[in-house]
């Protein structure tokens, strides 16, 4: 990504100026959104507070702001990642530079005077859940839409999140997981909010296609996104418990003894792999450490996929990676090998077996097996 | 008892005629002499001509029989018929006003009844006799009275458990409130408020009468409402009655529509030691008053409710004590100052207290830039914090009146020392002043804390020696202090051992160590502003240590910033 800054620096304010307005104020055209992206490219803090704010001094809304230049730069962020155009750090710093966004957004509309709230929400990523911006965001959407808001932050324990229902006593929980490896997790936090009597409302990608595993670990309420939450919300408040787990099929153990053996899969795993690749053996320490801890991360789906009994989970994190491994020119197969790697390890876990099967077929498909080795 | 009507005598009442075609499945004509036989039970057999038991014998019997013909006309019946059906006369058929669910059941044809009539529970079946038919009617009251109050007591008890379940779920004192209202209605009532104990001079209420509300009430009003008053002092241990009109000065705490001809209950709700508040029951006037049992019902309930209320109000008390304490000791939000960059990421071990024994504190000096210090309290949790309080405290005072670093932190030594505390604290104490380059000069003193390091523009990292002895052990410590320069974008990373001596990583036991957080500056962390290298560094450490407990975890990351335009 290169960017040409205006000779002053601050391009934000013509492109604000040059964008057509409607009853929401002034449209995030993609020149507006171009000038936002080349900000986060050069983790312009300044820059792109600048712009953000520039957009509702001139008559733009918050939520506006959010939802359509905040959360759509933030997706192309992961996007560029996953392509390869842009590095781990640039990464981190375009989020970094988007919270400070939200934060400078919020700041500002906060100063509006409060209106009597319509409920109180916590809004909590799952612990272990990094990806907190888009959970900040819906914070901001719900708080501008007449909630009281408390937003916990990225990766809370149940256990702390408990202490602050005890103490404040919300009336629901906005739950945001991106990652269904943290679903085991989600299912801890619903499992604490309900306890207390607090309904839980589900919300991110974590929670699969159309939220089928919000469901699955029992959350009351699923919203694909900030303003369909805060729709929701606003239709029926306050929300009754009606969530069900359905997590019958725990019963079998295989999710507790692959969670609990994770270290010992993991080293069978990679000595299995060694002895079919040679080329592994060869590994500097750093190369054998990146390749350990993307078999841990493959160990982290099938795990997740066993806990909500769905090799979705395990199948959709494969065709992520074999495109990540692509863009990197590195040969997607591997995935296979590893795949097939689980399967003596785990010869004992009938479910395993089905979930690994599928993502074996899912990957053939795909055309991503090796010839034969 | 109603005595009932003398019984006619049974030789009034004409003699059953035979069947005219016999029973089904029942020999006829010939056969009959054998039926009247009883070999069953070896009664003799009938006197002959009449076919019929004497009356008395059927007096003996314990159910109530009476027998018709098949026009429904009573032909017989025994004593305790008179006392079910005291108005049934021999001679008269079964109708409605005087036989009830009997009268219904032989017209339409049914073989059985079981049905409420005249106060009692019956139940009864008709058998054949020689064309007659002939009801037996047993009085089942006693063992229906039984089994509703067996049924009424299992409800009770499912409500209390219920009731006890719910009320321990929550620790929030307004939830459990709202929780007690929720489970009185409709079970005790058609509307249940809780009163709040007096806090100053006004009372907060919650009701509940389908829909939610709360507000306040001041003490006039409850003056106005001495039974209320009684029972929130603590002075009336037992519910008592009132009519909904004697609540009435209490306005919206109970509702306005059942305040006409409504009734209410007054239940004192038991705390530990002090009440914990009371209970407004209200029913409407259309619903039964309260009974004995609804008394009972509701003293139990409020013990439970008064226990969770008091509960709830003692973890509310020693939360904010313990949220004030901690807001008291948790890092301050870093300050924004020109030509400097700052960053800062803080995770205790114990995340729901949010403090520890990692500390930072930064404040901007008259010199420009900030000063700055950082350390680390042997120890964690809230001892910890109580001594990063006092070393913050004593740091900050000492700022007053001491500029020079290695002088501060021989004096902290010495005040340490003298408090006769067995803790100790390591410590990088120093300043950030920009210079007229763009760079940031630093000034660092360091009390045996770990080496800062500095990712440089080139993306080479190096480890800054502050060295010095650990704060707060020795009578003759040695500290010193180092210079470092910033040019534009170079950051200087303070990071405490919760970073370095994380174990995990792919294999679970494995120090993160200052090794690989140097690497993973170098690659990871070039051109990042302050503050995502500070939070970066936490991901990382958070992500290496996985699901297992961690000690404090602190990061502050100081910056020149880049110079406009450029890009890592």
């Amino acid at each position: 990504m290169t960017a040409t800054p205006a000779p002053d620096g601050a391009p934000d304010a013509a492109v604000v100026a040059a964008a057509p307005v409607d009853a929401g104020g002034p449209v995030v055209t993609d020149a507006v959104r171009a000038a936002f992206d080349a900000c986060l490219a050069d983790a312009d803090e300044d820059g792109a507070r600048a712009l953000a704010l520039e957009l509702l001094d001139r008559g733009s809304g918050a939520e506006r702001v959010l939802l359509e230049l905040v959360a759509p730069a933030q997706f192309s962020v992961g996007e560029r990642w996953a392509a390869n155009e842009w590095s781990v750090a640039q990464e981190h710093a375009a989020t970094y530079v988007s919270e400070q966004v939200v934060a400078a957004l919020a700041a500002r509309t906060r100063a509006r005077p409060a209106t009597g709230a319509v409920g109180s929400v916590v809004v909590t990523c799952a612990d272990g859940e990094w990806h907190a911006l888009p959970a900040r965001i819906l914070a901001e959407v719900l708080r501008l839409r007449g909630f009281a808001v408390r937003f916990l932050g990225a990766h809370v324990p149940a256990a702390h999140l408990v202490s602050y229902l005890h103490q404040h006593g919300p009336d629901l929980v906005a739950l945001s997981c991106m990652l269904p490896v943290r679903l085991p997790a989600a299912h801890r936090t619903v499992q604490a909010a309900r306890l207390t009597g607090v309904p839980v409302l589900a919300g991110g990608a974590g929670f699969g296609p159309s939220g089928v595993w919000a469901r699955t670990v029992g959350a009351d309420l699923y919203a694909t996104g900030a303003a369909e939450a805060a729709d929701l919300l606003s239709a029926r408040w306050p929300p009754p418990l009606s969530g069900h787990p359905a997590l019958a099929h725990l019963a079998d153990d295989e999710y507790t003894r692959l969670a609990r053996s994770r270290g010992d899969l993991l080293r069978q795993l990679t000595e299995g792999l060694e002895a079919r690749l040679p080329a592994m053996r060869h590994y500097d320490e750093r190369q054998r450490e990146a390749t350990v801890e993307d078999l841990g991360h493959l160990l982290d789906f099938l795990t997740a996929a066993v806990f909500v009994d769905d090799a979705r989970v395990l199948t959709a994190f494969l065709t992520a990676s074999a495109g990540i491994l692509a863009a990197r020119g590195v040969p997607p197969a591997g995935l296979d090998f590893a795949v097939a790697g689980l399967r003596e390890p785990l010869r004992a876990f009938p479910r395993c077996l089905g979930i690994l099967d599928a993502a074996h077929r899912h990957l053939a498909d795909a055309g991503h097996t090796h010839p034969a080795p | 008892m109603p005595e009932g009507p003398p019984v006619p005598a049974a030789g009034l009442s004409p003699p059953p005629e035979p069947a005219p075609s016999g029973e089904p499945g029942r020999p006829s004509g010939a056969a009959a002499p054998d039926s009247r036989r009883c070999p069953d039970h070896g009664t003799p057999p009938p006197p002959a001509g009449g076919g019929a038991p004497e009356p008395e014998l059927l007096d003996l019997v314990d159910q109530a029989v009476v027998v018709c013909d098949a026009a429904r006309v009573v032909v017989r019946r025994n004593r305790s018929a008179a006392e079910l059906f005291p108005r049934l006369c021999v001679g008269e058929v079964l109708s409605e006003p005087v036989a009830g669910p009997l009268a219904r059941a032989a017209a339409s044809g049914r073989e059985r009844f079981d049905a409420d009539f005249g106060g009692r529970r019956l139940a009864g079946h008709v058998r054949r006799w020689r064309g007659q038919r002939v009801w037996l009617v047993r009085d089942d009251s006693a063992v229906r009275e039984r089994e509703d109050a067996l049924r009424a007591e299992r409800s009770r008890a499912a409500f209390l458990t219920d009731a006890g379940k719910r009320l321990g779920a929550t620790l929030h004192h307004g939830r459990t409130a709202r929780t007690v209202v929720r489970l009185a209605v409709p079970v005790l009532a058609d509307a249940a408020t809780v009163v709040l104990p007096l806090h100053g001079r006004r009372t907060a209420w919650h009701r509940y009468d389908g829909a939610e509300t709360g507000g306040s009430l001041g003490g006039p009003a409850l003056r106005r409402a001495p039974r209320l008053a009684d029972a929130l002092s603590g002075l009336d241990p037992q519910p008592v009655e009132c009519t909904a009109a004697e609540l009435a000065p209490l306005g919206d705490a109970v509702p306005g529509a059942l305040a006409d001809g409504g009734q209410g209950l007054v239940v004192p709700l038991p705390g530990n030691g002090v009440p914990a508040g009371a209970l407004l029951l209200v029913r409407g006037p259309g619903r039964e008053a309260f009974s004995e049992t609804d008394h009972q019902l509701a003293g139990r309930f409020a013990a439970r409710a008064g226990i969770a209320l008091a509960a709830a109000a003692f973890y509310t008390a020693q939360s904010h004590t313990a949220s004030v304490l901690q807001a008291g000791l948790e890092p301050e939000p870093l300050p924004r100052v020109p030509r400097l960059r700052l960053g800062a990421a803080y995770r205790p071990a114990q995340v729901a207290l949010y403090i520890g024994g990692d500390f930072y504190h930064v404040t901007p000096s008259a010199a420009g830039g900030v000063d700055f210090f950082f350390g680390d309290v042997c120890g964690k949790g809230v001892e910890a914090a109580v001594l990063t309080g006092r070393v913050r405290q004593s740091l900050a005072a000492l700022a007053l009146v001491e500029t020079r670093p290695v002088r501060s932190l021989h004096l902290l030594n010495q005040s340490l020392l003298d408090s006769g505390n067995e803790r100790f604290t390591t410590l990088v104490t120093g300043s950030a002043r920009p210079a007229a380059d763009g760079g940031v000069e630093v000034t660092a003193a360091g009390g045996g804390h770990l080496p800062p390091l500095v990712l440089r523009a080139d993306g080479t990292v190096e480890a800054v020696e502050v060295g010095g002895t650990l704060v707060g052990i020795l009578p003759d410590p040695v500290f010193d202090q180092v210079r470092v320069r910033l040019a534009p974008g170079e950051v200087l990373v303070l990071y405490s051992d919760g970073v370095t001596e994380a174990r995990g990583g792919p294999e679970g036991d494995r120090m993160f160590g200052q090794e690989r957080l140097t690497r993973h500056l170098a690659e990871s962390c070039r051109g990042l502003p302050a503050g995502a290298v500070a939070e970066r560094v936490e991901l990382l450490t958070t992500e290496w240590l996985g699901d297992r407990p961690h000690d404090d975890i602190a990061v502050l990351a100081l910056q020149a910033p880049p110079a406009r335009g450029a890009r890592p």
